[in-house]
């Protein structure tokens, strides 16, 4: 097995659709021999992408995974029980959407990948050299085509990888750009010995004269076959798949297993934010927390003061009994106000604004692969992006209740004044009258929990499957729609359950 | 690893299941909030809805739940639901009414007025003695006004004179209303009846304490209606004016007539006001102030005085058993100058009776009044009980009178010298109300009910009190008392001074 880098013995793989199953790959026995630089063609919709996926432990958790017969051995380790985490630091993949995480530099994407491989992120500079971006702009956003390409062969290369799967890495570039590409790929290939590459591509004259043979995805025949470095495709390789592709499966059984998945994704959801409530990067738990407190305190503290005021001066105004009545009435307002309106108010303006927010950014990470990416690296992602997101809404929804609680006495008491010439000491007096300090544990309380649970609902919806822009707009509108319905259901049980 | 996720996915679905199947449980049970659901018939349910609170005593106990027709629609079924804390109140014989704002004559004026700004409500009262709690869905009858209130009246307290009036007819009396003597309230009706045979009707009435000795067996009862006498030229005279508010009995006696009446006493009514001249205010009554009611010392000068006792046995495995015991004590001054009662410690003390079979018997809210012949009553603590285990015991009295009159000390005998109990010698013992009754022989048989703690008198000295010849008999009221234990077991300090 030594000289063999890939091994496929009688390897299946079938992607299960609702109703039938669609046959991509059937019985292949083949052996890619190690140490080469290959190109992976095939016609589009083969399942080249699938089977790279797959290479690199990529598989949607989230989704009905393909179905998979046979053995597929990667660098003498089999993937018979799914992906083996052995072969982690091991295979780093180029994904077609680089995956940069678009919140840190360059240097700093290529620093954490080093840092996740236990090596010293002073090789940054060197890595970035490398693939020839030295005076490279400081943020992603500003890197063109070529330079994210070039930028992910650096982070990939941060791993010293032993498989290096590249997805059409000259996509979108004019040919000199694809050319040079290709050049720092067989550059970087040929840096260390051990290493095997397997290059998803169209563009082969790119790749002209690199090559040490070519992986070709025969979709007629569904099967794999390698060719010599000098292969052309015939136009029966590029042809489009015949239709004929798919086998009859049990529309019933696809059905449970869609909703066993989901319905698992939920608890693993559930799960994973209680089990990274531990914070490992304090750092970046302290500045979500700070965000997630600190931008929406204006907004929040406006509504809550806007419903005091309102609740207090109408609450005054519509009942024109002059004396202790006035005192009952805002002790009433007062507790209904604080201990149930506002702290609601505020976890809806929270799921407006923070929710919305973190499910937005989340999607669009999922989207853009760089969830993907982080994974490859061998981070997990939950920690670096779930645990966060649970303290920062957890810590958030109760201070911006807070801040809402505080807004809406400070307008109670304005309102008081000007509706019917309340004293502040008086306000004061009657507002917090019948406030306990069983009532504040249990608006905090409550808060704290729909928070919780709002986190959970945000990552579950955000880190779920994004296939397109508008998979990402789905997942924030439901995670608003989900947050607010968590917010109302909290408050409702909690002060259902303490005042009644 | 498929099928792991597929199991976590079975068990979300599990848990899912099982969490919908609480939630609806929890849900049905908050509709099935706990408490006695029962059902009030009334004639109609004016201003009643679902919702509304139920109140006993003007406390929301409860809520009624629908309001619907019977199924012949001749009447209005209203649910109510009566919390658990309250249930035991809601019992057979208990009167169901709906307040609404309600005219109830010039006597009773307007009641319900709360109902004006709020809803309607459904109010239940509860007899005393109160029959069984009622079971879940009874249906009962409602009224359709509020009860005459006896719940209102205060209740007759100790000394009170409890004494039935036989009427031909009720001219409107009602529980509460007054009796009169003189024009001054003495005490009111506590209830009416007709008699079983129809003959008459029964009036139960309490004359207060303080005027029992206005009442003797000569004393003429009627019941007061508005009387016109008199002639045009001599002009009119308008009896019993007040009545036309509301009815009320008012009796008469002549001063110094008749002997007072105990209670149960019976008399009929006059069918008319009699005619009767009122005297003048006796000349005496000018001349001085009223005498002060000195304590009857009987004519021997030993004080006796009545020692009631209340107590709760505690039991593991029964139902607590209450102790009510009453009897008689001997009253004088020790030389510190507290009031000391000497009684048997049968009487005052449970756990000295009550069986102990399984170890010490728990005896729990303990009282001890001490009613004075004057008739007040204090409270009175147990001080000493005779180590050698007789049954004598010391009360001490909480709050004395500083001008309490107590046995002289000459009339008292803590010496050895005894008299054999054979000796002549009467007992004395006081009746419920702490006035003592005849004295008599020791014994006499007729002794035995209440006469625990009663005092020997032998050579117009007090020497001995009666005890239960056995202790454990006194739980079974079946105490033999013809025994005695001698007054020299007290000890010195609790004696007057140079005894």
């Amino acid at each position: 097995m030594t000289d063999a880098a890939i091994t496929f013995a009688s390897f299946g793989l079938a992607h299960r659709r609702a109703g039938c199953e669609e046959m991509l790959l059937h019985g292949v026995d083949l052996a890619l021999p190690a140490h080469g630089f290959y190109a992976f063609v095939g016609a589009s919709g083969g399942g080249k992408s699938s089977v790279l996926r797959l290479l690199a432990g990529l598989v949607e958790p989230r989704e009905a995974a393909p179905r998979v017969d046979g053995d597929l051995v990667v660098l003498g380790q089999s993937f018979a029980a799914g992906f083996p985490p052995a072969l982690r630091g091991d295979v780093a993949a180029i994904l077609q959407d680089e995956g940069l995480l678009d919140e840190r530099s360059p240097r700093a994407n290529v620093e954490l990948a080093l840092r996740l491989a236990d090596r010293s992120p002073l090789l940054a500079a060197g890595l970035l050299a490398q693939v020839g971006l030295e005076h490279a702009p400081d943020e992603i956003a500003r890197l063109s085509g070529g330079m994210r390409k070039r930028l992910a062969v650096a982070r990939a290369l941060a791993s010293s990888p032993r498989l290096l799967l590249c997805d059409e890495p000259t996509a979108g570039l004019d040919p000199s750009g694809a050319r040079a590409i290709a050049a720092l790929l067989r550059d970087a290939h040929d840096q260390d010995p051990r290493r095997t590459t397997l290059v998803i591509t169209h563009d082969l004259p790119a790749f002209a004269g690199r090559l040490d043979g070519a992986l070709v995805l025969d979709r007629a025949r569904r099967t794999l076959r390698l060719e010599g470095p000098g292969y052309e495709p015939t136009s029966a390789d590029t042809a489009p798949p015949p239709g004929a592709g798919a086998s009859e499966a049990s529309e019933t059984l696809h059905g449970l297993r869609t909703l066993l998945s989901q319905a698992a994704a939920f608890s693993e959801s559930l799960l994973e934010a209680i089990r990274r409530l531990p914070p490992l990067e304090l750092g970046e738990v302290a500045r979500a927390t700070w965000r997630a407190c600190v931008e929406p305190a204006p907004f929040v503290a406006l509504g809550g003061g806007v419903l005091g005021g309102l609740a207090t001066f109408f609450a005054l105004k519509n009942n024109p009994l002059h004396g202790g009545m006035e005192s009952a009435l805002l002790t009433g307002t007062g507790k209904v106000a604080l201990a149930v309106l506002v702290p609601l108010l505020a976890g809806f303006f929270f799921c407006a604004r923070v929710v919305a927010g973190a499910a937005a950014r989340l999607g669009a990470m999922k989207r853009t692969n760089q969830i993907a990416a982080l994974q490859m690296m061998g981070a997990q992602p939950a920690n670096l992006l779930l645990t966060p997101l649970v303290w920062s809404m957890a810590v958030g929804m109760p201070v911006l209740t807070v801040v809402a609680c505080v807004a809406a006495t400070f307008a109670g008491l304005l309102a008081a004044a000007a509706a019917s010439g309340t004293p502040a000491g008086g306000f004061v007096h009657a507002w917090f009258a019948a406030i306990t300090g069983r009532d504040a544990a249990v608006v905090l309380g409550k808060a704290a929990l729909s928070g919780f649970l709002v986190a959970v609902a945000c990552w579950h919806l955000g880190a779920g499957p994004k296939r397109s822009s508008a998979d990402v707009g789905l997942a924030v509108d439901r995670a608003i729609v989900a947050g607010m319905a968590i917010v109302l259901t909290a408050h409702a049980v909690a002060t259902f359950a303490e005042y009644s | 690893m498929h099928r792991l996720r597929y199991l976590l996915g079975l068990l979300t679905l599990l848990a899912a299941a099982l969490g919908g199947l609480w939630l609806q449980r929890a849900l049905r049970n908050l509709d099935e909030q706990p408490g006695v659901a029962l059902q009030v018939e009334f004639r109609e349910a004016r201003g009643l809805r679902p919702g509304a609170i139920v109140r006993h005593r003007g406390v929301a106990v409860g809520v009624v739940r629908a309001v619907a027709l019977s199924p012949d629609g001749d009447k209005a079924v209203v649910q109510v639901l009566i919390e658990p804390a309250a249930a035991a109140h809601a019992c057979v014989g208990s009167a169901f009414w709906i307040v609404t704002p309600r005219f109830g004559g010039l006597a009773d004026g307007l009641s319900g007025l709360d109902t004006l700004v709020r809803d309607a409500y459904v109010a239940f009262a509860t007899p005393s003695p109160r029959g069984s709690p009622l079971p879940p869905g009874s249906l009962i009858t409602g009224r359709e006004r509020p009860p005459t209130d006896s719940e209102s009246l205060e209740p007759a307290s100790h000394g009170d004179l409890l004494m039935t009036l036989l009427v031909p007819e009720n001219h409107g009396l009602r529980p509460g209303s007054p009796v009169v003597h003189r024009g001054v309230a003495t005490g009111d009706v506590r209830s009416v009846a007709l008699a079983a045979d129809g003959s008459h009707v029964e009036v139960a009435l309490r004359i207060a304490r303080e005027h029992r000795a206005t009442v003797t067996d000569k004393a003429v009862f009627w019941i007061a209606r508005p009387q016109l006498s008199g002639a045009l030229l001599s002009g009119f005279t308008v009896q019993d004016a007040a009545s036309l508010l509301s009815p009320f009995v008012g009796y008469h006696v002549e001063p110094g007539a008749g002997v007072l009446v105990p209670d149960g006493h019976r008399a009929a009514a006059a069918a008319n006001r009699p005619d009767f001249e009122l005297a003048p205010v006796p000349a005496s009554a000018v001349k001085s102030a009223p005498a002060v009611a000195k304590p009857a010392t009987g004519n021997d000068g030993v004080v006796v005085v009545r020692v009631v006792y209340a107590a709760v046995e505690k039991d593991t495995f029964s139902p607590d058993d209450d102790i009510r015991r009453a009897g008689s004590g001997l009253l004088y001054v020790d030389r510190s100058g507290r009031a000391v009662v000497i009684t048997a410690r049968s009487l005052v003390d449970a756990s000295y009776t009550e069986p102990d079979g399984y170890g010490e018997p728990e005896i729990a809210d303990e009282q001890i009044k001490v009613v004075l012949p004057g008739g007040a009553v204090l409270r009175a603590g147990r001080v000493w009980v005779d180590p050698d285990a007789s049954d004598l015991a010391a009360l001490v009295l909480d709050g004395a009178p500083p001008d309490l009159v107590g046995t002289a000390a000459d009339r008292l005998a803590f010496a050895d010298d005894l008299v054999s109990p054979q000796a002549p010698g009467i007992v004395r013992r006081v009746g419920p109300d702490g006035t003592p009754l005849a004295p008599v022989a020791i014994g006499n048989t007729a002794l035995q009910p209440e006469a625990l703690g009663a005092v020997f008198i032998g050579d117009g000295k007090a020497r001995a009190v009666v005890v239960a010849a056995d202790r454990a008999a006194v739980t079974d009221g079946a105490a033999s008392l013809v025994n005695v234990v001698w007054l020299h077991r007290v000890p010195a300090e609790l004696r007057p001074q140079g005894l």
